[in-house]
Formats: C-alpha cells, structure tokens, sequence
C-alpha cells in the first residue's frame, strides 16, 4: 500500500474544515492524510519545507479573494487545489493559471475533493464541472486549440453526464472521455503564466501518453508566428 | 438612448445652418465690404501694401475663427486667441491710416468685429460686449492719438451705432434661434417618445392577447374541470397537468419581461415550479450566450417544463454557447418516457436515458 497522500487545509471558516476532515475520513482507502489546518496562508508561508503534498485553500479568507498567493504556495512546493463557493469562470481560470492543479466548487466538494487532491498529488489532471464551465466559457484570445472531441466530452460533462455515458453518447470508452477531458485541461496548462505545478502537469501528461509534445502549442504562437515553445522543466519537487 | 439622438440631432443641425449663416456673413463684409473699401481707399494709405498686409491677417483669422465654430463651440483659449489677432490687426491698421482720415478709409473696425462675432457667438455673451467695448476703445485710441475733434467724434460715434449695432443684433439674434431650436427639439424629442410609449403599449397589448390565447387552448379547460369537478385535485395526473399549466402561466409571464437573456428568465421561471414541488434545480451557463428567438425558446421552454415536470427530485439545466448558436441541456431524474416537444424552427433536440437519469440538449443553430 503506497504511503497516504498528506494534504493541509486553509479554511477560515471551522465548520467547512470540519465538513472536509470528515469526507477525508470517510475515504474507504484512507488515501488522504490530514496533517495540518489553518485558518489563514502564514502558518504554511513560515514552514522553511512544505508540510504537506496538497494544500486545500478557500480562495477567500477572512473576505479577501487569496488567488494571488497560489504561486507563492506553488512556488514553496505545494500542489494546490482549490475549494471555494465562488462558481465565475473568470475567478476558477484565474485560479489554475496561478498553478492550482484543480478548483473544486463547495457544491461540488463530496463528490470531487479528495479525488481532486489524489490526482493533483500525483500530477495528473482533474476537472470538475465548474472548471470544464470557465474551459467551456473562455473567451481569452490566448486560449489553447482544443479539438472537437475534447469540446463535445467538456461540454457533456458540463451537463451534468457521468462519463460514462458520454462516452455512450460519444460512441467511446469511458477511459477515452478521461483522456479527451485531461487533454484539454493538459493543453490550459502550457498557456499563461509558467509555473512549476503546471510543468509538472504536462510532463506528466506527456508520461502517461494524455498528450503528444506537439499537441501543447498554446493558441498565441500561432498568431505572434513562433513564440516560445513552453517550458517542460523538471517539477518543482 | 435612440429617442435622444434625433432630437439632438435636429438641434444640432439648426445651429451648424446659424453658423454658417454667420460665417458667409463675416466673409461677404470682409470679401466685399472690408475688400471694397481698401481698394476704393487705395491712393489715400501711407502704405498700401502694409493694409493689405492686415487685411490678409484678418482673412487667416476668421478662416481659423471659421474653422473653429464648424467643429463646435470653440474654447476660450482658441476662441480669444482669433479674437485678439483680429483686434490688433485693426488697431494696427486704423494706426497706419493717415491722421484726420482715418475713420474715412478704415477698413478694418468692421471686419474686426465681425471676426469677433463669428467666435465669440455661442460664449458668454458679456465676452462679445467686451471684445466689441475693446475694440471700439482701441479705435477711439487711435484716433485720439492722432488728434480728436468734435466732428471726428460724432463720426466715431455713428460708425460704432450702426457696426456695433448690427454686430450684437446679429449675435443676440443667433443666440434666440439656438434656444428656438432647441424647443424645436424637445418638442420633437417628447412627441418622439410619446410615439414609442404608444407603440409599446400596443406590443405589450398584443403579447396580452397571445398568451390569452396561448391559456385558451390549455390552462383554461384544465381549471374549467377543476370548477365543474369533473378534475380530481386528488389525481396524481391532473396534479401533474396543474403543474404543467402553472409553469405555463409563469413562463407567459416572464416571456413578455424586459430583461437581457431571456431564455435564462423563462428557464428560471419554469424551475421554479419544478423547485415548489421539492425538486432541487441547478441552472448554469458557459460562455456568452445569444439571443434566440421566441419561437426556438417556447420549443426549449416546453422541452424544460415537460422534463421537469417528470423529474422526480433533481434536475440540471446548463447553457453554453456553442458555434453559432446554444445548447441546452437537461439532466434529471425522470425515469423513462419523457414526451419532448417537436424541434423546429431551427431546434434540434437529442436525448438519451441512462439508468434512470435521462438527458436531452436542444440545440439552436442561428444558420
């Protein structure tokens, strides 16, 4: 049995932190180990070595929006998933270009968050209805190509389908609808601001054959006519 | 905003037909008169050459001046600036005039005030009644300079009556027409709205009637049933059609509100029956959406109601743009046989059943 997943919540509000140890605990395998909780971002920022593999952070803490300080966190070597009530595609694509491996809305927190943390501290993408939504709804000029398939499994999960049965839909095996779902998400990670977390995605993503190396240019360069090819340097840690 | 623009409009264009009114006014005295008289004068200057000099100035300003007022009313800087070079221009040229003459052959009091005119117009009218005092001053200077005498006086005197005369009557005459063409305006701008409030309300009469209509065919034999008792509200089915009806009237209602995305409004409005019977409802969209036309939304509408009106305690219902046109799609928990409305008008529906989850998208294609 692998060693659990150790994961620190930041939640100024007790009562959701509880609500999240409890789902921790109620994992069958107990592949997440809680090992810290804080109402705000100093604790972590004091610690000279990450404390944990994933943080979980309320992106508003004592009313302020923190999306600002994910790359400081990502920077200090933590994976990121956030958790919040907000649901604006514009806040969850702010989120991941910062370098969180996924956003889970409060809505979506049972069902969602201890696979998010799972998958983010293994480097693999996750992508809940509401960031397939901001995907789904993202006008930014600088936006990756996605193919047609990948925009028809993003848009039937969206709807509200299990993947199963977009791939029913899709006339594909529900391993298939994973691979078009992580593609995408994959391919948002080599647009924007660079971070380690999203390097880390996409030379995972390449690992595991999600992603060809070519199929990662970013939108721009097709316009800008060559830009730099994005970076795939080793991971923060 | 549209009910504004003519009306401005209007008064802009009578105040641009005053302007020019002005300005051939100022170039024909300046052209004809000004012109005529210098050359007339001709033997009569110490230096010819140096007159036509500042008449020449004077053109150039008041085709600055010209320049200025056809663009708007000009500021003070530039307005003064055209004012004071038409000013020395005169001044100038009254000084070079030979002494005892000089009201006789000068050319330039006239233009100068004209100039003035042009620019300061449509400023604060003490401005004009300044530059003129100043102007008239500067004359007088002149030819107090040169040697005043009684004779001289009355001639200066006449002069300013009837030039300055003419110049604050034509001045105060295009300030009455301005505020003339601006009632002209409000006047056209309130009858403008009382058309739009008029055509509004025979849109607002005529969706009255449609959805009166509209309830004929449906609602009104259902609570006809209920009133004869022939309906048993005990019934689960005539409870279904009660709902059926209710979403109906809520979405009649909400079809005829002013307010932007439309079909989100009506989807709003036909969950929120689904949501009184206790079945929890998420509507969220992707992306901007369009606007549909109200046929293809009843047939989305409808394609709504009758999902959610078999759903049995969840529903989801998400837009998103999608090519040229939206998708709508429907996740519940219905069990099987949902009845879908026929697509058309451009609506394209799908639908699948999984377990007990069915799904449909109503897709809209504005080609």
């Amino acid at each position: 049995m692998e060693q659990p997943v150790t994961v620190a919540i930041i939640e100024d509000h007790p009562v959701v932190t509880e609500g999240v140890a409890s789902w921790i605990k109620s994992d069958p395998g107990q592949r997440v180990r809680l090992v810290q909780t804080a109402p705000d971002l100093a604790g972590l920022n004091a610690l000279p070595r990450p404390s944990a593999d994933v943080v979980i952070l309320d992106l508003e803490l004592a009313g302020k929006l923190v999306t600002q300080q994910i790359p400081g966190l990502v920077a200090a070597g933590y994976r990121v998933v956030a958790f919040s009530g907000h649901t604006d595609p514009a806040i969850v694509m702010e989120t991941l270009d910062n370098g969180a491996h996924a956003y889970v809305t409060k809505d979506e927190g049972r069902d969602h968050l201890v696979e998010a943390v799972l998958a983010a501290a293994a480097d693999r993408p996750y992508v809940t209805r509401s960031q397939a939504r901001a995907m789904l709804a993202d006008q930014q000029p600088a936006r990756p190509v996605l193919s047609q398939q990948e925009r028809q499994a993003l848009l039937l999960w969206f709807q509200g389908m299990s993947k199963a049965s977009v791939g029913r839909r899709m006339s594909v095996s529900e391993n298939t609808v994973r691979q078009y779902i992580s593609r995408a998400r994959a391919k948002y990670a080599a647009t924007g601001r660079t971070a380690a977390s999203k390097d880390a995605l996409l030379a995972r993503a390449i690992e595991d054959g999600v992603l060809k190396p070519g199929e990662i240019v970013p939108y721009q360069s097709f316009a800008r006519g060559g830009a730099d090819p994005p970076s795939l340097g080793l991971p923060g840690r | 905003m549209t009910t504004v623009q003519p009306a401005a409009i209007m008064a802009g264009r009578y105040q641009r037909a005053f302007t020019l009114a002005v300005l051939f006014l100022v170039a024909g005295w300046h052209l004809a008169g000004a012109g005529g008289q210098l050359l007339h004068n001709r033997p009569a200057y110490g230096s010819f050459a140096f007159q036509c000099a500042m008449w020449l100035v004077m053109a150039l300003a008041i085709t600055a001046g010209a320049v200025l007022v056809l663009r708007g009313t000009p500021g003070w800087c530039a307005a003064w600036a055209v004012a004071i070079i038409a000013l020395a221009a005169s001044t100038v040229a009254a000084a070079a005039s030979p002494a005892g003459q000089m009201l006789a052959v000068n050319w330039a009091w006239g233009s100068a005030g004209w100039t003035g005119v042009l620019v300061l117009m449509r400023r604060r009218f003490p401005e004009l009644v300044w530059f003129l005092a100043a102007e008239a001053m500067a004359t007088l200077g002149v030819q107090a300079w040169d040697g005043l005498h009684r004779t001289d006086l009355a001639g200066f005197l006449a002069v300013l009556a009837w030039s300055t005369g003419a110049q604050v009557a034509v001045a105060a005459g295009v300030r009455a027409l301005d505020a003339a063409a601006g009632q002209a305006a409000t006047a056209v701008r309130s009858e403008h709205l009382a058309r739009e409030r008029a055509a509004t309300a025979e849109i607002i009469r005529a969706a009255r009637h449609a959805r009166w209509l509209a309830l004929q065919e449906s609602a009104v034999p259902l609570v006809a049933e209920l009133a004869a008792g022939t309906a048993d509200p005990g019934d689960a089915q005539v409870r279904t059609r009660c709902a059926v009806q209710a979403a109906r009237l809520r979405r009649l209602l909400a079809e005829g509100d002013e307010v932007p995305g439309s079909l989100v409004h009506e989807l709003y409005a036909s969950a929120d029956v689904a949501e009184r019977r206790g079945i929890a409802v998420e509507i969220e969209t992707a992306g901007p959406l369009p606007q549909v036309p109200r046929p293809a939304r009843r047939v989305i509408t409808d394609a709504a109601i009758a999902i959610l009106t078999d759903a049995h305690s969840q529903a989801r219902i998400t837009l998103a743009a999608v090519g040229a046109g939206i998708a709508v799609s429907f996740i519940a928990d219905t069990g099987a046989d949902v009845r879908l409305p026929a697509p058309g008008d451009g609506v394209f529906i799908q639908q699948q059943q999984d377990g007990d989850m069915f799904w449909a998208e109503v897709r809209w294609n504005s080609q």
